[in-house]
């Protein structure tokens, strides 16, 4: 009798009592599940009431008009948010132009191409440079990239594209080295690995058989990818690309260091110019009224950009196969 | 006649084919580079500037002897207080979104919003965490750092737990159930151990990306020359740190930042290397 449970006297054991307990512990235990999950939801909400009231002065002083003010002017208390939203929009469509292609790319060698024993260590080298921090991109950037831009890519552009009658006004001086551009090869680089590792993934989801079958009719490596693998995966391809692009939009440390920072709406892709977190990160610090007001509310508008950007990415995707 | 268009179509193929394969290996090639790139600066400029003094010493002014102590103490110190807050509630809100809400549209809508602030750019939460933390305390602190990281690494480590905690298998859940176990013991006891693994590789590389995070700490933790080991002053992080002596005009503050950017690359490629190989064991 005493022996089979260690000497416990189960007669004795209360278990209405013992139920209890359990009862209330395991309320305990899912109230406070319960509040975690809700603090993150509420979180969101934190965010977005503390951007808004902060950046209301400025839609007080300006109203809706704030949004397509081409002014940004700290001494004359001037703010308008179209030199910064243009820098940000077009450092990362071009930053896209040049990533996409690229990571496209590399996951065909890594799906199609690329002998076994290498597909690992590539991959990883690639999924490393995601793990890079931005400040990283920005100071390789300065020292490495933009004395580059500055002697040589720069004036050969100016040389041969900014001749050009229409488009050569995207290619007009002043160029020394920071600027749109720069910024945008920084954030192709810096993106890169990242849609490299989702273009991969999804690659990875074709079934085999689809695959084997094509190349069995006798299609090159290059008809494979073009017509199976491609439209087999389009949504999580887009899905991808637009995640990539979230990522553009919103990085700030990378592209601070190169982007030159002078708020002037300009037609030239190579000039030093601004970005929305640019502008945050480079005048915040000072900044105070009608100005650090301004640049919360492009700090709201970056949040909504991105939010877009996300939540069409997410619809594109589906949620289950990558974040 | 037939034959001829037929090979002629056959060599556009292949010809194709090849260009396109070319294209491809230049582009993984190219990947490759960046890294090497980005690893060679950092190693050329890296390890000739740092010395003893950059692991014993305080930020210095330009001209006299310094290092970086007091801005790896700000990021370790940071990192590890805003993971200690940031990993138990984002283990709990997954185990909410999974073990008790799942499939429900509070939890899908949730889910949702937990992917938007995980993306969420990190200077937005910055500003969000000046506007509420050090606005109303009226100067950068270590707590407005910790805060603002934590905000961060909650929705990584939420997420990872969803995904860990749906693999899962049900019949655990059902075993414990049987045994009469309440639900708060079968999760401390069984579910969280068989998905222990992948929580951790989660909070790792939330980790990761926190300690290398600047742009939420600029206006938050702020920066400061001195070893400060309180919660309530600005306190330097290496980010940041770099980030200010790399902008400096002086050349040995400049040295000290390329020593900062390789202590710090080291250090996080080295932790998402083993986040990566503890995952790996698991499957």
């Amino acid at each position: 009798m005493v022996d089979a449970t260690n000497g416990a006297d189960f007669s004795r054991v209360d278990v209405a009592a013992i139920t209890k307990t359990f009862k209330l512990q395991d309320r305990i235990f899912f109230f406070m599940t319960l509040a975690s999950a809700a603090l993150v939801v509420l979180m969101l909400l934190a965010i977005l009431v503390v951007l808004v009231i902060d950046a209301l002065p400025t839609f007080q002083t300006y109203g809706l008009s704030f949004l397509w003010g081409t002014v940004w002017s700290a001494p004359t208390e001037k703010f308008g948010a179209v030199p910064a939203v243009m820098g940000t929009l077009i450092s990362s469509l071009i930053a896209m132009l040049i990533a996409v292609p690229i990571s496209f790319g590399i996951a065909i060698f890594l799906t199609e191409l690329c002998p076994g024993p290498l597909r690992r260590p590539i991959g990883t080298a690639i999924e490393l440079l995601a793990g890079v921090p931005s400040i990283i991109y920005g100071i390789v950037g300065l020292f490495v990239l933009v004395p580059l831009m500055q002697l040589y890519i720069l004036p050969f552009l100016i040389a041969t594209i900014g001749q050009v009658p229409v488009i050569g006004y995207l290619f007009q001086p002043p160029a020394p080295g920071v600027g749109l551009l720069t910024a945008s090869l920084v954030l192709a680089i810096m993106v890169l690995p990242f849609i490299t590792a989702i273009t991969r993934d999804v690659f990875l989801t074709v079934p085999p058989m689809l695959r084997e079958s094509a190349y069995g009719m006798g299609m090159t490596t290059w008809e494979v990818a073009r017509n199976i693998l491609i439209p087999y995966t389009r949504r999580g391809l887009v899905g991808g690309v637009m995640l990539g692009l979230g990522r553009a939009l919103g990085e700030t440390m990378a592209v601070t260091f190169v982007v030159g920072s002078v708020t002037r709406l300009q037609a030239s892709i190579i000039s030093p110019s601004t970005t929305i977190s640019a502008q945050i990160a480079n005048t915040f610090g000072e900044a105070d009224g009608l100005q650090l007001s301004s640049l919360i509310a492009l700090g709201l508008l970056l949040f909504i950009l991105s939010f877009c950007v996300l939540a069409l990415a997410k619809w594109m995707i589906g949620r289950s196969d990558s974040f | 006649m037939e034959d001829t268009i037929r090979q002629n179509i056959m060599s556009r193929r292949y010809g194709r084919n090849r260009l396109m394969m070319t294209l491809s290996v230049v582009a993984a090639g190219l990947g490759m580079f960046f890294l090497a790139i980005i690893l060679g600066t950092l190693l050329f400029h890296g390890v000739s500037s740092l010395s003893l003094d950059v692991f014993t010493m305080s930020i210095p002014a330009e001209g006299s002897r310094g290092g970086l102590l007091n801005a790896m103490y700000g990021t370790a110190m940071v990192t590890f207080f805003a993971i200690l807050i940031a990993a138990p509630i984002g283990i709990l809100a997954g185990t909410y979104l999974i073990e008790y809400a799942n499939g429900s549209k509070l939890a899908e809508v949730a889910k949702f919003i937990n992917d938007i602030l995980l993306s969420a750019p990190s200077i937005i939460i910055g500003v969000f965490v000046y506007g509420a933390i050090v606005v109303p305390m009226r100067g950068n602190s270590a707590i407005a750092g910790i805060a603002a990281l934590a905000l961060i690494a909650l929705p990584v480590v939420n997420r990872t737990t969803q995904d860990m905690l749906l693999l899962v298998p049900n019949a655990l859940r059902e075993a414990t159930a049987a045994l009469g176990a309440p639900r708060w013991k079968s999760m401390t006891h069984v579910i969280y151990r068989s998905a222990w693994t992948g929580i951790l590789t989660g909070i790792l590389l939330a980790v990761a990306r926190i300690s290398g995070e600047t742009a939420p700490l600029l206006f938050t933790a702020g920066y400061s020359k001195f070893m400060n080991a309180g919660f309530t002053g600005p306190i330097a992080t290496l980010p940041v740190a770099i980030n200010t002596l790399a902008a400096d005009p002086g050349e040995d503050l400049k040295r000290l930042a390329w020593a900062g950017a390789l202590i710090i690359t080291v250090a996080i490629l080295a932790i998402n290397i083993i986040a990566r190989l503890m995952g790996g064991r698991r499957q």
